[in-house]
């Protein structure tokens, strides 16, 4: 617990966490406004396909800011100094801190998941109020089982940038991966049209928890589930490349 | 007590450290002593579980350092750098390191007057000069106000007058029957700290006593050392 407490402090006196908070509270309204803008005239005109997604794609498109969380709690971690006042790192002070490098990761991945449940509360509700700003009383329902998917694909996808960053030490290759696939083109998706096999790729899956990417190829608890799954082997290789790993090399 | 008992470590096809045995008592400051790249860190990382011997032990009060339920009250370590995150004040990176070993804030400031940081403490780390950044570390290593301290090339950076602060703390301190093992690369500075002296070259420990025993017949602590660490010097232990 002590080891958990020491961690959200870590997270919350980052000010890279501030901008992660930001953009996770930001970009989902910003692109359900603007879902909603083109869809608006459909919707009211009574013949729109997509009226029970919108809003909805905007916390599947908006996860740069949790993704930015996941890499961040880790890659502090790791961050440099400069040479001249010696090249240490923070990974050997929090390491001094607590004995156990489980433990360590367990309270990391405690506090990750803590900060994306909040943050994710919290995008869900500026989305839900931008929809309605724009359509008024044609915003479509936001039932409570879709916004738990929401919730589980925001914490999930912080573990995943999580679980890559300690594989990697650096944040670089899992930023630009992520943020890539979430925002400039969804590979992923790309990847559906070639092969079906591509639906079990943990965003495309994970999305299958409040929007159907896959058109009904996972029920939303399947798709949670293969989600999840991604979640729990990342971490455990996470997990045991971490235990064996010298902090010098 | 710190026991180092026959530790070896290979990294790659690289052997670092040769089975490297000696152990810092209660009640004294050990100095560790050795070139750049003779195994100073290696060996002190091993201590704190940081790096994994390939073979042998490092045993802190008689465990290893992984078992240790409450490390910050047991063991303080001041490793190379800050070990802070620079975008953190000082004192936010206290206040976590103070909440992992469950201590109240009140510890923080504590700590920030002993090393003499308090007024610098709401900035950021990145601003601190090396000295700075070295008095953070300190404060670090001493907040569960730990029975032994581990220090890696502790007077590095500081002025005169920070280095005549750690010499006399660590008197003190060593005083009060707690162990102090501190590496360096500066003779003259550890002869006036050091009761004991581990000297070690090419990964393996080539002298270990105390600082009389270890000057033995030469004029100073550097001439042995440099009798002891230069090629072709016959082994004295």
């Amino acid at each position: 617990m002590r080891a958990f407490n020491a961690e959200l402090s870590k997270l919350f006196s980052l000010p890279g966490m501030w901008l992660a908070f930001v953009i996770g509270i930001l970009a989902p309204p910003l692109l359900a406004i603007l879902d909603s803008l083109a869809e608006k005239e459909d919707i009211i005109a009574g013949v729109s396909t997509r009226l029970s997604e919108v809003g909805f794609t905007g916390l599947g498109g908006g996860v740069q800011g949790i993704i930015i969380l996941g890499v961040l709690a880790v890659s502090s971690e790791y961050l440099t100094e400069s040479s001249e006042s010696g090249g240490g790192n923070q990974i050997t002070t929090s390491l001094t801190a607590v004995s156990s490098r489980l433990q360590f990761l367990l309270a990391k991945a405690g506090a990750v998941t803590v900060i994306s449940v909040l943050l994710s509360i919290l995008a869900i509700g500026t989305t839900v109020a931008a929809t309605h700003l724009i359509l008024g009383d044609y915003a479509p329902a936001f039932e409570a089982s879709r916004l738990i998917g929401a919730v589980c694909y925001w914490t999930f996808t912080a573990l995943l940038a999580f679980g890559m960053t300690v594989l990697t030490k650096s944040g670089i290759i899992p930023l630009a991966v992520l943020m890539i696939n979430s925002s400039v083109v969804t590979i992923s998706f790309l990847l559906t049209k070639v092969t079906k096999l591509a639906f079990y790729l943990p965003d495309m899956a994970g999305l299958d928890m409040f929007l159907s990417p896959s058109g009904g190829f996972h029920t939303p608890f399947t798709g949670g589930v293969i989600m999840f799954a991604w979640v729990t082997v990342l971490f455990l290789a996470a997990a045991i490349v971490f235990h064996r790993r010298d902090v010098a090399s | 007590m710190l026991t180092i008992n026959n530790v070896v470590k290979h990294r790659g096809n690289q052997k670092i450290l040769s089975g490297v045995s000696f152990s810092a008592r209660p009640g004294r400051v050990t100095g560790f002593l050795g070139p750049n790249g003779a195994g100073k860190s290696s060996t002190l990382r091993i201590l704190l579980g940081l790096d994994r011997a390939t073979s042998g032990s490092a045993l802190i009060d008689g465990v290893p350092f992984a078992e240790l339920k409450n490390p910050l009250a047991t063991v303080g370590a001041a490793l190379d750098g800050f070990g802070a995150h620079r975008m953190r004040t000082g004192r936010a990176h206290l206040r976590w390191i103070a909440r992992a070993a469950g201590l109240p804030r009140s510890r923080v400031e504590e700590v920030l007057e002993i090393v003499g940081l308090t007024n610098a403490a709401g900035k950021r780390v990145g601003t601190y000069s090396l000295g700075m950044g070295r008095r953070l570390g300190m404060a670090a290593a001493l907040l569960g106000d730990p029975e032994i301290l581990v220090l890696d090339e502790p007077v590095n950076g500081l002025d005169p007058e920070g280095i005549r602060w750690i010499r006399t703390f660590l008197r003190e301190r060593a005083a009060s029957g707690k162990t102090i093992l501190l590496s360096s690369h500066l003779m003259g500075e550890l002869a006036e700290t050091v009761d004991d002296v581990v000297i070690i070259h090419h990964g393996k420990v080539v002298a270990d006593g105390t600082l009389e025993e270890v000057t033995g017949t030469h004029s100073s602590l550097e001439e042995a050392f440099f009798a002891l660490t230069t090629e072709h010097a016959g082994a004295v232990v």
